[in-house]
């Protein structure tokens, strides 16, 4: 377990001071403060704030900031030739992906507390429902949880980062997109098998009204589960390759 | 140190390592000596608990890379071929990862100390991208050696870099071999030469020989060796005139003058002086010559190769 | 050499063909779960798919055998065999997650859990109830959000609540039979004890801001409907409930009888005759414009009707005949005016300022709201429309049981025309200073014995009420909700508001505020990221 500690403190280390890292959180801050923006501006007289507004824009953006977050993470480590020395540390598979999950996901959550402080604006300028932002929340979290966890799992497929990121954007889009099936797919039970798998289906009919139902959360946990899965089994394979 | 039985390695149809067994004993220098694609990666990959052997077992200090293989990566320092990087970190942060990582006791003390052996000490602030070759290749070595393993596996390690650099290089394996089993892989029979105690040769997944490098040389060597430099004569007429010496056992044109071989034992030289002389020809030069390992070497291989 | 060119070729047609086949098979697989069936394009795939792993396992023998039994498909299979495995086990958590339906509340209104006052009525559901659900594909977000509710109501009745969605697209018959306007309509109705639908109850959900007042409110309707009975007098030549004219009650009777309520005739006369009583089971009479006025012993019946805490639903209007009903002088009139201080004068309102087509249609000028009969007319403001009407007097009693006030009234621009014979037989009036009764004139009001329990509705119209006109306005509302305040309807389904409102409140803030919001959310914060980063790339240029 010591492993996935070291290599969790070296990606963090790695997100800390590469400049990269700063301008997706800069872009991140930028845009959620526009559409942050443009919200308190209707909210002046047309509507009431939506208290699930930050992370109902999230679950888009987290199409692209996903992928871009994880997109090296794997497919670095094959490319310079230090997966070969990860594989030959006293380290196990797991402690590998495992610890690279866990530093992503780390700093998903500290990019999610940063933009949690226009919600401290809100509550400042008016009564917010606060325990329906903190479900959403603990939603997008989740959600976000997901997402890199997919990206990481592309990220041990290839070498590529360009691939790998695009094949995770193609995922998280069809995800994404899921909970609209109905608008496409004209059997019922599709449409509705479509939106049981889907991401959205599982944060914005739930999460994002207020509600936690047990089953979203065991869905969050399990994609995050069987992607680590099968992130784990691909960095195996490279040894009997 | 190193045990190595029926060690043998498939990928899918081809067979990269096939049934070799051979051992190197504590503070041995071994090497690993073949053309590209003999099977060396493979079994350096088997020795360092990277990939499974297909057949056969292998165990350092005694530890099986298969039921062990924790127990035998704490032990064992390897360097791959081409020097894994994490180019945005320091030399002294990417050392000190791996110390951590490999369970070193007191990880900052010998990072320091690993880096002053490899002489990279007043470039640890340098970011990893902006090392020469050469640095990176002794970065590569401080990584293997951090954790002061028994056993240090090192694959071509005199790859790509400049002359001055490779000196260097074979300089700290012969130092290194003073307190470890080294075991290193080359296709460059020189390097061997001066650098082992031991050589194993290996082609196509097979070990063709094996043995200190003044024992192999006994072995393959076919023959005792003259260079005659004769003026006057072309390679035909002077196969002519000494092959008909008895002892001689082939004559073929060598630089200026020709390599004479003669049968082990055999004193043929006042003969030679004699024919050429009296063939009316002049001798420039008569003199024994001692086949390197590289000559028998790439003998052995060209025979193999044509088998 | 010829045999290495050979040995090339075959190895590079050889995978080509494992490429090609691998493919076609996945694609047929993949094409046959999504049709459901074995089209000939996913036969031709499936066909392409075999083939090419023949040629593969011909051509490249070697190749196949290993990919079959190697040492990589023992590893691959048992790697994708642990994928699968794992997805299963999480399949099923979530499957048993989702039955047992484990759900946390976190909106500050509690506005998807289910009420005290909901599961108190809930208590009362015996016989099964099925909410059926229309929704099409397009409707599946929707579906959802609904679904958390309802089956909310499932467990709390242990299922005697249960949940029926339909897609009005594959099954637009049902669609019709249901009677659906549009696309995520919800109805209510009982089960019958064979499983199927009691269309006899059904009825459709309205949609409001509370989703848990929609859905109880139409449950405890569903219980109550067929416990609630209704009489309608027929003796006194009152306007027919059964009659589809415009001048019939039809479309009343039909639209109690929809909520729920059973109707019934009744004649007084007959019961009066032999000393007898209005059924128990009687939740209210309707006095449907009778148009002679009740003897003593009539009186008598519906006195001890009211003693008992009967409700009593009186539309009097302007009549021309002899011995007119509840006539100022009369003995029903006197009986309510001391017993209840109501009573309805001989005069027509006349209304200058709110009428309809002529002075004589008195609209509603003011609404009282006190009592709930007149919460949704104000509400929804929503005039009622009353043709010839007879001003009506309240004043309040003696009595310290009764309660009594006004529903509506005409503007102070009115007056009641007490000259009716004038009025009768030439269509005119004219104001009179002497005789007539100036506005601004009562024409609904209201009585309740808080003892007795016994409740008056005293309307000085009953056209408002008929075919013809109970479709205008705010007529049925005034209609309806009298009915439901003196059957006690309501009582058994109000609802208190919540206390929380309907979302945030809008917010207020000054420019200065905002621009700073502006500043510190666009401009501070995603800036002082990236200077960080601008920072860590300028020092790495130069290490």
């Amino acid at each position: 377990m010591t492993g996935t500690v070291h290599i969790f403190r070296r990606e963090m280390w790695q997100y800390f001071t590469s400049p990269i890292s700063y301008v997706i959180a800069g872009a991140l801050l930028l845009l959620t403060g526009l559409y942050f923006n443009g919200d308190v501006t209707f909210s002046l007289t047309v509507k009431p704030i939506n208290p699930s507004l930050i992370p109902d824009f999230m679950a888009t953006a987290m199409i692209f900031f996903g992928p871009l977050l994880t997109m090296r993470m794997l497919a670095e480590e094959q490319r310079e030739g230090t997966m070969e020395l990860l594989l030959t540390a006293p380290v196990n598979d797991n402690a590998i992906v495992i610890g690279k999950f866990l530093s992503a996901w780390l700093f998903y959550t500290i990019l999610l507390a940063l933009t949690f402080t226009y919600q401290i604006i809100v509550v400042n300028i008016s009564k917010p429902d606060m325990a329906h932002t903190i479900c959403a929340y603990i939603g997008i979290w989740l959600y976000g949880g997901a997402s890199i966890a997919i990206g990481l799992m592309f990220s041990s497929l290839t070498e590529n980062q360009i691939v790998a990121a695009f094949l995770s954007i193609a995922t998280l889009t069809f995800l994404y997109l899921g909970n609209v099936a109905g608008q496409i797919v004209t059997n019922l039970n599709l449409a509705a098998a479509i939106r049981q798998i889907s991401l959205t289906g599982h944060y914005a009919n739930s999460f994002a009204y207020g509600i936690v139902r047990a089953e979203d959360i065991a869905y969050f946990a399990g994609i995050i589960a069987v992607m680590l899965f099968i992130a784990v089994r691909v960095v195996e394979s490279h040894r009997w390759r | 140190m190193i045990e190595v039985q029926h060690l043998t390695k498939r990928y899918g149809n081809f067979l990269a390592v096939d049934n070799i067994s051979f051992t190197a004993k504590s503070g041995e220098v071994v090497g690993l000596l073949g053309p590209n694609g003999a099977g060396k990666t493979s079994t350096m990959r088997m020795l360092t608990g990277f990939m499974p052997p297909t057949e056969g077992s292998a165990k350092i200090a005694g530890f099986d890379v298969q039921q062990d293989s924790i127990e035998v990566r704490k032990r064992v320092g390897y360097l791959p071929e081409r020097v894994p990087i994490y180019p945005d970190m320091t030399v002294n942060d990417y050392v000190l990862f791996w110390a951590r990582v490999r369970g070193v006791k007191n990880p900052k003390q010998q990072t320091a100390h690993v880096l002053t052996t490899v002489n990279l000490y007043d470039r640890r602030s340098t970011l990893v991208r902006n090392l020469s070759k050469g640095m990176r290749q002794r970065l590569g070595l401080a990584q293997a050696l951090v954790h002061q393993p028994e056993v240090v596996i090192l694959d071509e390690p005199t790859i790509g870099i400049d002359p001055q650099q490779v000196i260097e290089v074979r300089d700290s394996v012969r130092q290194l071999g003073q307190s470890h089993t080294v075991l290193f892989s080359t296709h460059i029979l020189s390097e061997a030469e001066q650098v082992c105690d031991r050589v194993i040769i290996i082609n196509k997944g097979k070990i063709i020989a094996q043995g200190a490098p003044d024992t192999l040389r006994k072995q393959l060597q076919k023959g005792d060796h003259l260079y005659a430099q004769i003026s006057g004569a072309n390679a035909a007429a002077a196969s002519k005139l000494l092959g008909t010496i008895s002892g001689v056992e082939g004559v073929s044109p060598q630089g200026e003058g020709y390599a004479i071989r003669v049968k082990p034992g055999k004193e043929v030289r006042g003969e030679v002086a004699q024919k050429v002389i009296e063939g009316g020809y002049r001798l420039l030069e008569l003199r024994p010559v001692a086949m390197t390992l590289e000559d028998m070497f790439l003998d052995l291989v060209t025979k193999e190769q044509d088998s | 050499m010829q045999n290495d060119n050979i040995a090339i070729t075959r190895s590079h047609l050889g995978q080509l063909a494992s490429i090609i086949g691998g493919t076609a098979l996945l694609m047929g697989i993949i094409g046959w779960i999504w049709q459901g069936s074995l089209s000939d394009i996913i036969i031709a795939a499936l066909g392409i798919g075999l083939v090419g792993i023949v040629l593969w396992a011909a051509l490249t023998p070697h190749e196949f055998r290993a990919f079959i039994s190697g040492r990589q498909a023992r590893y691959g299979t048992s790697a994708v065999f642990g994928t699968l495995l794992l997805l299963g086990i999480v399949a099923l958590f979530y499957v048993v997650l989702q039955r047992a339906v484990i759900v946390m509340d976190m909106t500050e209104g509690q506005r998807f859990s289910i009420s005290e006052e909901t599961r108190n009525i809930l208590r009362q559901v015996s016989t099964p109830i099925r909410i059926t659900g229309f929704y099409s594909p397009r409707m599946l977000a929707q579906r959802e959000i609904d679904d958390q509710f309802f089956r909310l109501y499932e467990i709390a009745t242990d299922g005697k609540i249960s949940r029926n969605y339909i897609d009005p697209d594959e099954q637009p018959a049902q669609a019709e039979r249901y009677g659906l306007t549009y696309d995520g309509e919800v109805f209510l109705s009982f089960l019958n004890a064979d499983g199927s639908v009691d269309f006899t109850s059904l009825s459709a959900l309205p949609r409001s801001e509370s989703q848990e007042r929609d859905i109880t409110e139409a449950i405890s309707r569903l219980l109550i409907s067929g416990t609630l009975t209704v009489y309608f007098d027929q003796s006194h030549e009152e306007r027919d409930p059964l009659s589809a004219e415009p001048q019939g009650m039809s479309g009343i009777n039909n639209g109690i009888q929809a909520s729920g309520l059973i109707t019934f005739p009744i004649s007084l006369i007959d019961l009066a005759a032999v000393g007898g009583n209005i059924p128990d089971d009687a939740s209210a009479l309707i006095l449907a414009r009778p148009t002679t006025d009740f003897s003593e012993a009539e009186i008598a019946v519906i006195d001890r009707y009211l003693r008992k805490g009967g409700g009593l639903f009186i539309m009097s209007d302007v009549l021309f005949n002899e011995n007119a009903f509840l006539r100022q002088d009369g003995l029903f009139s006197r009986y309510l005016w001391e017993n209840f201080g109501i009573r309805a004068l001989d005069a027509a309102v006349v209304d200058e300022v709110s009428h309809g087509q002529t002075l004589l249609e008195s609209v509603s000028a003011a609404v009282y709201p006190e009592n709930d009969i007149a919460r949704r007319l104000d509400e929804e403001n929503a005039p009622t429309l009353f043709r010839i009407t007879r001003p009506l007097e309240v004043i309040q009693s003696a009595s310290a049981d009764v309660l009594n006030g006004k529903v509506i009234t005409s503007s102070t621009q009115s007056y009641g025309e007490t000259n009716l014979q004038l009025l009768g037989e030439t269509e005119t009036y004219r104001y009179d200073q002497d005789a007539d009764i100036p506005g601004p004139l009562t024409t609904v009001a209201w009585a309740y014995n808080r003892t007795t329990g016994a409740k008056i509705v005293l309307t000085g119209d009953s056209d408002f009420a008929t075919n013809s006109l109970v479709d205008t306005s705010g007529n049925a509302i005034l209609f309806t909700d009298s009915l439901s305040w003196l059957t006690g309807f309501s009582d058994q389904v109000t609802f208190s508001p919540q206390a929380y409102g309907t979302g945030s409140p809008v917010i207020f803030v000054d420019g200065q505020m905002l621009d700073l919001i502006a500043f510190v959310t666009v401009i501070l914060m995603p800036g002082v990221v990236f200077a960080i980063g601008l920072i860590l790339w300028v020092r790495r240029m130069r290490a």
